[in-house]
C-alpha cells in the first residue's frame, strides 16, 4: 500500500505518546522506589530529589526485613513446575483428542469447552478445602498443580492440529517411525509457537496470581512473591511507600524479562486463528 | 529410550517439586518439641518478637518456638496448625466462642503467672465468664503525635485543637490541626469517644449503636471538619497518617496537620520523618471525661493443643517471655506491656522507652472492645458505610445519622445470631 | 491412524486426571458444601437443603445484604470496563498495525508490557498515584490548575481509578489477539475498496471489522468473565471503600469464608454468581451470532 510519509510521521508520534502513557506507571514505580520515606510520603514530584538505595538494601540485603529473594525463589519453583506441568498435559491430552483413537472422544471434547466456562471462583474455596484435608496447605503442590485443571491450553492446540495436515505424521510411520518419535520430531516442532505461547500465558498467570497462593499458603517461607507484595502493601506496619516500591520492582523485573525475551513468539500467535 | 526419560525425569521434578514444602515436624533435627508460635508482627515490631522467641530457643535444650509472622494471620491459623496463637483482645470472645481456644489457666499456673501479674484493663479483657482465654501482652491504645514544628505543645482538648487550627489556618490554608480518616482507623474514633462519654454499647449479645448519646458524639467528628475547621475533609483510608507526613508546597493542594491521632504503629515512620521535632502524648479529650480506646495484644492458646509435652513447653515459654528481662524487648519496639513488673522497668528509664511510657499513662483511662461475638464484622457496617458518610458528607443531620445507626445496629444484631448455640 | 486406544487413553489420562482431580471435584464439592451449613474450622454441620441460598436470596438479612451489595459493585464494574477494554485495545490495535514495520515491534513490546506485571504491583503503583493528598495524578492537576480530585475516597472516581489501573494492566493482552487477528485479514480486499473510493471507515466498517469479529466476541466475552473476577486492584487500592461500594463479589465470598468462617454460604453465593456469569457470557453469545 502507498503510504505517506506524513502520515507515518503522526502515526509514529502518536504511538510515542501513547507509549509514553504506558510506561509513566512504571517510570513512577522505579523512581519511587529511589525516594526516602519523608520525600516518598509528602513530595509528588517524579524524580527524587535526593536518591537513595536504602529501600533496596533493606529488603535485599543480609538483615532483610522481608524475605523479597526467598519469595522469588518459590515463585521460581512454582510457575516452573507449573509451566511444565501444564504443557506437558495439555500437548498430550490435545494430540490424542486430534489425531488418536480415544473411546467417547466427541464427549471429551464436549466437556473440555464446558468447563471452559466454569468461573474459578466456584472451585477455589472446596479445592482449598480438599487440599487442607489432606494436609496439603503450605506446600507448594497445591500452589503447582491447580493450574493443571485449566482446559484453555487443551483448546488451543487442539485448535491448531485440527487444521494441521497429518500427511507428514503419515509418511513418518509409514518409514517405521514410533509413536514417541512423531511426536518428537514431527509434532513438536510444528505446535511450537502454540506450546510458547501456552507457555508465556501460563507462566504470567501462575506468576501473578494472588487469590488462589493467598488462600493456600500460611506461612511466610512459603509465600510467592506476588503474594508477599501484596501483603506488603496491605500492612499498616509497612508504611514506607518508596520500599513497597523497591520490594515491586524487584518482584516485576524477573517477570518483563521474560516476558520480553518470550515476546517474539506473539508475533504470530495461533491463539487467534484457533478462534476463527 | 532416553527421551522418555527425560519426560519422565520431568514428571518425577514435578512430583518432587510439590513435595518440597513439606508439613511443620513435631521435632526438630537434634530433638527438641516444636512449639509453632503465630502472630501478625510484620512491621517493625516483629524483630523484638523474634529476640524473645530467640532467647528462649538459645536458653532451651527441651524445646524450640517456631515463630510465623503473618500479615494475616487468622486466616493462616485456620487454615494451618499451630500450638500458640497471638490474639487481639477484640477477637477473644469470637475465637472462645466458636471454640477455637481454650481456657490457659492451667497453663499460666504452670508457668508461675496469673491474671493480678498484670494491670486491670488488661486483666479484665482476657478474663471470660468461665475462665482465662489469653494472656495479655500489651495495650497499643490511640496515641497522639505531633509536630513541634507546628505545635510546640500537644493540644489536650477541643479548645486547644481549635485555636490550634485557628492558628496554623492563618499561615496557610493547608495546614490543620489534626486528620480524621474515612477508612483504617474510624473504630478507634468512634470508640474513642465512646470510653470518653461513658456509652455502654452493648445490649444483650450484640452492639447498639442507635442511641441518642453515641449519635452526638459521631457529630462531634463531623464538627470537627465541616464546622471548625479541625480537620482537613476527604481523608481517607490512612489519611491521618498521611497527612501528619506531608509538606505543604506552594501552589500544591495537598494539606497537613500538626497531630496524628493514630496508631502507635506509626512510630518508627514518624520518627524517622520528623526526629527531634517529634512529639507523643495521649489522646485529646474530645468528649465528657479523659477515656481513650485501642487494641491489645494478647496469647491464646489454640483448642487443638492437647499433647503434654506441647503443653509443657508452652508454659515453660511462657515463663520464660513473661520474665521483664525478656519482656522489656517488647516495649523496646515501642509497644507498652501491660504486665506489672515490666511496666515498672519502662516506667523507670522513660529516655529509654518513649513510646511504651507515654502510653502507659493511658491504662487507667482506657476502655477496650466490647466482649461480644464477631465484634470486628458486628461493627463492619458501621465503620466502614456510616463513619465514612460522617466525616465526608457536609451538612449530615442527626436524623440522618440516626437512620443509618439503626441499619448498623441491626447488622450488628443479625451477626450476634451466627453464634453458637 | 494406527496407534492403539490404549496409548490414546494413556496420553489423554493425564489431562484428564488433572481436570478431575481440580475441577471436577471441587466443582461437586462444592455444590455439596452449599447445601450444608459448613464452618471452615467445624467442618460440616448438617444438611440445610437451599437454605443458604434463600438466605442470600432473600432480601433484608446480613448475607443477601453483602452479596446484592458484591452483585451490585460488581455488574457496576464490568458495565463500565468491557467497553474501554475492548475498544481502547482495538484502537491500540490498529495503532499498531499502521506504525512502519520496523517500529511495530517496540511499540507492540510497550503498549503490551504491563501485562506482565503483576496485580499487586499494578495496585500498589496506582494507588500511590492517585493518593487524594498531594499524590501524583492530583499533583499534575495542581499544575494545570485543575481541581483535585480525592480518587479513591469519593466515587465516581474510585471507579475511574480501578478502571484506568485495569485498562492499563490488562488490555495488552486484548491488543495482541487484535493485532494478529488484523495480520490475517486478506490485504486485497483493502485494495479493491480503495478503488471503488471507500474512505477508512468503511474500509473498517465493511472489511476489517467482519473479518475479526470472532476474535472481536471472544474478547468481549473473555473481557466480561475477566471483569467479574475483579478482586486484587479494589482489595488492594480501596480495600472496598469508600462506603463499600467498590467491595466486589469475590471480596465478598472471601470475607465470607475467612471472616465469619461460613464456607456453606459462601460455596452458595460461588454457586449463585458463577450462574450469573454463565448467562450472562450465554446471552452475547447468541446475540453476538445471532445472525448464523
Amino acid at each position: 500500500m502507498k503510504k505517506s510519509k506524513g502520515k507515518d510521521v503522526f502515526i509514529v508520534i502518536l504511538a510515542s505518546l501513547v507509549a509514553l502513557l504506558f510506561l509513566l506507571p512504571l517510570i513512577f514505580m522505579i523512581f519511587t522506589s529511589f525516594k526516602g520515606l519523608g520525600e516518598a510520603m509528602s513530595s509528588s514530584a517524579l524524580l527524587p530529589k535526593e536518591w537513595i538505595i536504602d529501600n533496596y538494601r533493606s529488603i535485599l540485603g543480609a538483615s532483610a526485613e522481608v524475605p523479597v529473594l526467598l519469595w522469588l525463589f518459590n515463585t521460581g519453583v512454582v510457575t516452573l513446575a507449573g509451566t511444565a506441568l501444564v504443557v506437558f498435559v495439555d500437548v498430550l491430552a490435545a494430540y490424542s483428542l486430534a489425531r488418536l483413537n480415544l473411546p467417547g472422544k466427541k464427549y471429551f471434547l464436549g466437556i473440555v469447552v464446558a468447563a471452559l466456562t466454569i468461573p474459578g471462583i466456584v472451585t477455589l474455596f472446596p479445592a482449598f478445602y480438599l487440599f487442607r484435608e489432606f494436609n496439603l496447605i503450605n506446600t507448594y503442590v497445591p500452589l503447582i498443580v491447580i493450574y493443571s485443571a485449566n482446559t484453555l491450553g487443551v483448546f488451543l492446540i487442539y485448535s491448531f492440529l485440527k487444521g494441521f495436515p497429518k500427511d507428514l505424521e503419515e509418511a513418518a510411520v509409514i518409514d517405521g517411525a514410533s509413536l514417541w518419535q512423531v511426536l518428537r520430531f514431527v509434532i513438536f516442532p510444528a505446535i511450537k509457537p502454540v506450546v510458547a505461547t501456552l507457555a508465556v500465558l501460563t507462566f504470567l498467570t501462575i506468576y501473578n496470581d494472588f487469590l488462589w497462593p493467598s488462600v493456600v499458603t500460611s506461612t511466610d517461607e512459603m509465600k510467592t512473591v506476588t503474594l508477599g507484595v501484596a501483603n506488603l502493601v496491605q500492612g499498616a506496619n509497612f508504611v514506607n511507600p518508596g520500599r513497597m516500591m523497591a520490594a515491586t520492582v524487584v518482584a516485576t523485573i524477573p517477570a518483563l524479562i521474560i516476558f520480553v525475551a518470550a515476546n517474539k513468539y506473539f508475533v504470530k500467535s495461533v491463539m487467534s486463528s484457533g478462534l476463527k | 529410550m532416553n527421551k522418555r526419560l527425560i519426560f519422565l525425569g520431568m514428571a518425577g521434578t514435578l512430583i518432587l517439586a510439590g513435595c518440597g514444602g513439606g508439613g511443620a515436624a513435631d521435632q526438630t533435627e537434634d530433638g527438641k518439641t516444636i512449639i509453632t508460635f503465630i502472630n501478625g508482627f510484620t512491621g517493625g515490631d516483629g524483630e523484638y518478637m523474634k529476640k524473645i522467641t530467640n532467647g528462649f530457643n538459645e536458653s532451651q535444650d527441651q524445646y524450640f518456638v517456631e515463630e510465623s509472622q503473618e500479615k494475616d494471620h487468622y486466616t493462616k491459623f485456620k487454615t494451618g496448625d499451630y500450638d500458640l496463637l497471638l490474639m487481639h483482645t477484640d477477637n477473644i470472645e469470637t475465637y472462645k466462642q466458636d471454640g477455637m481456644i481454650q481456657d490457659m489457666s492451667a497453663v499460666m499456673e504452670e508457668a508461675g503467672i496469673s491474671v493480678e501479674d498484670f494491670h486491670p484493663v488488661a486483666a479484665e479483657q482476657v478474663t471470660l465468664e468461665d475462665g482465662v482465654y489469653a494472656i495479655p501482652l500489651d495495650i497499643h491504645p490511640m496515641t497522639m503525635f505531633y509536630n513541634k514544628k507546628l505545635s510546640p505543645e500537644a493540644p489536650e482538648t477541643y479548645e486547644a485543637l481549635l485555636e490550634l487550627t485557628n492558628t496554623l489556618q492563618e499561615q496557610d490554608p493547608n495546614l490543620y490541626a489534626t486528620g480524621i480518616p474515612s477508612g483504617g482507623l474510624p473504630e478507634w474514633y468512634m470508640m474513642t469517644l465512646v470510653a470518653q462519654n461513658g456509652i455502654e454499647l452493648v445490649e444483650g449479645n450484640h452492639l447498639n449503636f442507635a442511641q441518642d448519646e453515641f449519635a452526638d458524639a459521631l457529630m462531634v467528628y463531623h464538627d470537627m471538619i465541616f464546622k471548625d475547621k479541625i480537620s482537613p475533609p476527604g481523608l481517607g483510608l490512612d489519611g491521618e497518617f498521611q497527612a501528619f507526613m506531608k509538606q505543604v508546597e506552594e501552589g500544591n493542594s495537598a494539606v497537613q496537620t500538626a497531630t496524628a491521632l493514630t496508631g502507635p504503629w506509626y512510630y518508627q515512620a514518624v520518627k524517622e520523618a520528623y526526629g527531634d521535632d517529634l512529639g507523643i502524648a495521649s489522646a485529646p479529650e474530645l468528649g465528657d471525661n479523659p477515656g481513650v480506646y485501642g487494641g491489645g495484644h494478647t496469647i491464646s492458646l489454640p483448642a487443638s493443643v492437647e499433647d503434654e509435652e506441647t503443653m509443657a513447653g508452652i508454659a515453660e515459654f511462657i515463663s520464660y517471655m513473661y520474665q521483664p528481662e525478656n519482656l522489656i524487648n517488647w516495649a523496646e519496639s515501642g509497644q507498652a506491656p501491660t504486665h506489672l513488673a515490666t511496666m515498672e522497668m519502662v516506667e523507670a528509664d522513660p529516655e529509654k522507652y518513649p513510646l511504651a511510657a507515654q502510653n502507659i499513662q493511658q491504662f487507667d483511662s482506657f476502655v477496650g472492645a466490647p466482649k461480644v461475638y464477631q465484634f470486628r464484622e458486628q461493627k463492619k457496617y458501621m465503620v466502614e458505610n456510616v463513619f465514612p458518610q460522617v466525616v465526608g458528607e457536609e451538612g449530615m443531620t442527626k436524623e440522618q445519622l440516626m437512620g443509618e445507626l439503626e441499619k448498623a445496629t441491626e447488622e450488628a444484631r443479625q451477626i450476634a445470631e451466627t453464634a453458637p448455640q | 491412524m494406527r496407534i492403539s486406544k490404549t496409548w490414546s487413553v494413556l496420553m489423554y489420562l493425564p489431562f484428564l486426571l488433572c481436570f478431575i482431580l481440580f475441577l471436577v471435584v471441587p466443582f461437586f464439592y462444592g455444590i455439596y458444601i452449599s447445601l450444608h451449613q459448613w464452618s471452615v474450622f467445624g467442618g460440616n454441620g448438617g444438611f440445610v437443603g437451599l437454605d443458604n441460598y434463600t438466605a442470600i436470596l432473600t432480601p433484608g438479612n446480613i448475607y443477601s445484604n453483602a452479596f446484592y451489595n458484591g452483585l451490585k459493585n460488581t455488574l457496576v464494574f464490568v458495565a463500565i470496563s468491557v467497553v474501554p477494554l475492548v475498544i481502547i485495545s482495538l484502537a491500540l490495535a490498529l495503532l499498531v498495525d499502521s506504525i512502519p514495520s520496523n517500529l511495530k515491534v517496540f511499540f507492540r513490546t510497550v503498549f503490551f508490557i504491563s501485562y506482565a506485571v503483576s496485580v499487586t504491583a499494578v495496585s500498589a503503583i496506582f494507588k500511590w498515584l492517585f493518593t487524594g493528598n498531594g499524590g501524583y495524578v492530583n499533583n499534575v492537576f495542581d499544575t494545570f490548575g485543575l481541581n483535585t480530585i480525592n480518587w479513591l475516597n469519593d466515587q465516581p472516581s474510585a471507579w475511574i481509578a480501578i478502571l484506568i489501573a485495569t485498562v492499563w494492566w490488562t488490555i495488552g493482552f486484548n491488543m495482541i489477539l487484535f493485532i494478529n487477528a488484523l495480520d490475517d485479514v486478506d490485504q486485497n480486499l483493502y485494495e479493491a475498496a480503495s478503488l471503488d473510493g471507500a474512505n477508512s471507515w468503511n474500509k473498517f466498517m465493511h472489511i476489517t471489522f467482519p473479518s475479526i469479529k470472532g476474535v472481536f466476541v471472544f474478547l468481549t466475552i473473555i473481557t466480561v468473565i475477566a471483569s467479574f473476577n475483579l478482586y486484587g486492584q479494589t482489595l488492594l487500592m480501596t480495600a472496598g471503600g469508600p462506603s463499600q461500594s467498590t467491595q466486589t463479589l469475590i471480596m465478598v465470598i472471601q470475607q465470607m469464608v475467612f471472616n465469619q468462617n461460613n464456607l456453606g454460604v459462601a460455596s452458595a453465593m460461588a454457586m449463585v454468581m458463577g450462574f450469573v456469569m454463565v448467562i450472562i457470557v450465554a446471552v452475547q453469545y447468541a446475540y453476538s451470532f445471532r445472525k448464523e
